[in-house]
């Protein structure tokens, strides 16, 4: 008898399920439903005085030039790599599920940016993006301009240097995630197209593909969520320059809410980077979902 | 006869063929590993170098080892401190991992009871939440508690992780639940039964809740960023990025801080590879 439950509620399962019900509760339904709370008030915690101000924090966030600006820029941020991380996985995938020889070791190798922490990441990619680093050596090789001053102090490839590391970082971690979804594809499907006469690029678009759709759907989801939380490369590479030029949804909520303390301010920044991710996921699940029918 | 040999020059023309794609195929895979793992090896030859040149980039030509970016990294940059904190925190954050998600699996696998689906659910849609939506009252809360600047804000919201309750209750549930039903018989406690036979059996997963757990700790910055202030409180991947904006650190120094952060994590990395990609695989196509 696999997997069935063998009986009753017992006294000892409360005190067994507690630790999750505690960790539930305290943090994570109390900080939403504080911070929910806060973004309707202007608390400081520096006085440590504050009312209820209704929507005065969500009215002033939408005249403030550089909130605006995070949004902007997170919302690029999160349009410029998504499409690049998820058609290089997908790419990547295909071609390591293929016979690749040595396939689990090259695999792991690709995967790997992904368990190095952020932060090292982030410290490599300043030395490599700085004035006179190897990219702009490489570049210089090529023909190819770059801005002088080094790619995170120019406010025009500021962001777009830090969407490529981005894309480079998490490619791998994608790419397990469809290679995962490309082994529970029956290979009956590709012996019997093979043997209709169908190329490889027909099995593509009438097997593989249709295939991964669930897949595709959860990694976008799974990406969305991630892109519009960017802080850590942000925190580490340009601390939001140059003039604002990186700044984003997060750093934004860390500057007013935890570095001036306007706590209720920052929280209401923050809600709607909670808003904004929830409508775009669930747009995104609503699009592929009606692609699926 | 001339069919067969046809067919023969054939094959042998497909297999030559065969050979060469795989060739070319093995040699586009080197290119791309290449592409993935050059910023570390970069990495790895600045952390030994002697000196970087004025730019920021290593002088290939005069390049020479040395140890003493790692040796000053203790003496001067206080880095001993952040390491044992990180190396306390995520150990602690791992076992509590083990034993609690496995104590919350247990119960929601094998029981019946009013507000379970309520409990699996909370479990699902807090995986969802986005997590530095809440860094402000995550703030106020460890201030509020008194537990700022402590392990105690390093490890508590940590200790049971919806991923691991989740992971924990999936791979319970596949186990025969006999040997707890005689166990129970036989006079056993809960307890007994979760620790003595259940906990064995789920040895599987636990390794791929605790290495999943360990790495997610070990590389953590935000929170233990804005839950801690003082200095002995940083966690590793905090002084580093801290050690950044500091005059006196230099790239080599720094690139030496930065092997010793990512040097645990390559570690299980190369020892649990198929663990960790399972975590994930599993995580993905459960979640």
């Amino acid at each position: 008898m696999r997997g069935v439950s063998t009986g009753r509620f017992r006294g000892s399962d409360l005190l067994m399920l507690s630790p999750w019900l505690a960790t539930l509760l305290l943090f994570w339904l109390f900080p939403v439903a504080a911070s929910l709370v806060l973004s309707f008030t202007d608390y400081q915690l520096l006085s440590g005085q504050g009312g209820f101000v209704g929507f005065d924090n969500f009215t002033a966030l939408f005249s403030d030039q550089t909130f605006v600006r995070a949004v902007i820029n997170t919302l690029l941020f999160t349009v410029g790599t998504l499409p690049f991380t998820i058609a290089f996985a997908i790419l990547l995938a295909i071609f390591v599920n293929r016979n690749l020889p040595f396939k689990t070791f090259f695999q792991s190798v690709y995967f790997f940016p992904s368990i190095v922490s952020l932060v090292v990441v982030a410290l490599i990619y300043s030395t490599l993006y700085a004035r006179g680093g190897y990219i702009q050596m490489i570049l210089g090789m090529l023909g190819i301009p770059y801005p002088a001053e080094g790619f995170l102090f120019s406010e025009a490839t500021a962001l777009p240097a830090i969407m490529a590391m981005d894309v480079w970082m998490s490619t791998g971690y994608y790419m397990l995630l469809f290679v995962a979804a490309l082994q529970s594809i029956p290979q009956e499907l590709y012996d019997a197209a093979a043997l209709e006469g169908a190329g490889a690029w027909h099995r593509l678009k009438a097997i593989t593909l249709p295939h991964l759709k669930p897949m595709l759907l959860f990694v976008l989801v799974l990406n969305t969520i991630k892109s519009f939380q960017i802080f850590v490369e942000v925190f580490v590479m340009t601390k939001g320059g140059p003039l604002n030029s990186t700044m984003t949804i997060v750093y934004f909520v860390y500057e007013e809410g935890l570095h001036k303390f306007n706590i209720g301010y920052g929280a209401a920044a923050a809600n709607i980077l909670f808003i904004l991710i929830a409508i775009i996921a669930w747009m995104e699940m609503k699009l592929v979902q009606e692609r699926q029918a | 006869m001339d069919g067969n040999e046809a067919g023969a020059g054939t094959a042998g023309m497909i297999a030559r063929s065969q050979s060469k794609a795989r060739i070319l195929r093995l040699a586009v895979a080197v290119g791309i590993a290449g592409v993935f793992l050059a910023p570390f090896v970069y990495l790895l030859l600045g952390s030994l170098a002697k000196n970087f040149n004025l730019a920021g980039t290593l002088d290939l030509a005069n390049y020479s080892f040395t140890l003493a970016n790692y040796s000053s990294l203790f003496t001067q940059a206080g880095l001993y401190r952040p390491l044992i904190n990180s190396i306390i925190v995520a150990l602690i954050v791992t076992l509590g991992n083990v034993l609690f998600c496995t104590l919350c699996g247990y119960v929601l696998a094998r029981r019946r009871f009013k507000g379970k689906n309520l409990v699996m659910l909370s479990v699902v849609m807090v995986l969802m939440i986005p997590t530095h939506v809440v860094i402000i009252p995550m703030y106020l809360l460890t201030n509020w508690l008194g537990i700022f600047d402590s392990y105690l804000a390093l490890i508590l919201p940590f200790l049971v992780t919806p991923l691991g309750v989740f992971l924990m209750r999936q791979y319970i549930s596949t186990l025969p639940a006999d040997m707890e039903e005689s166990a129970r018989l036989e006079g056993a406690s809960e307890w007994t039964i979760v620790w003595k036979i259940v906990m064995p059996l789920c040895k599987p997963a636990l390794a791929v809740l605790s290495v999943q757990v360990f790495l997610v700790n070990w590389n953590s910055f935000i929170y233990p960023f804005i839950l801690t202030s003082s200095e002995s409180m940083r966690t590793l991947p905090v002084a580093l990025a801290l050690l950044q904006g500091y005059q006196s650190i230099n790239i080599p120094q720094l690139f030496a801080a930065s092997m010793i952060s990512a040097l645990p994590t390559t570690i299980l990395f190369i020892v649990f590879s198929r663990r960790i990609t399972e975590g994930i695989i599993s995580g993905a196509l459960k979640g």
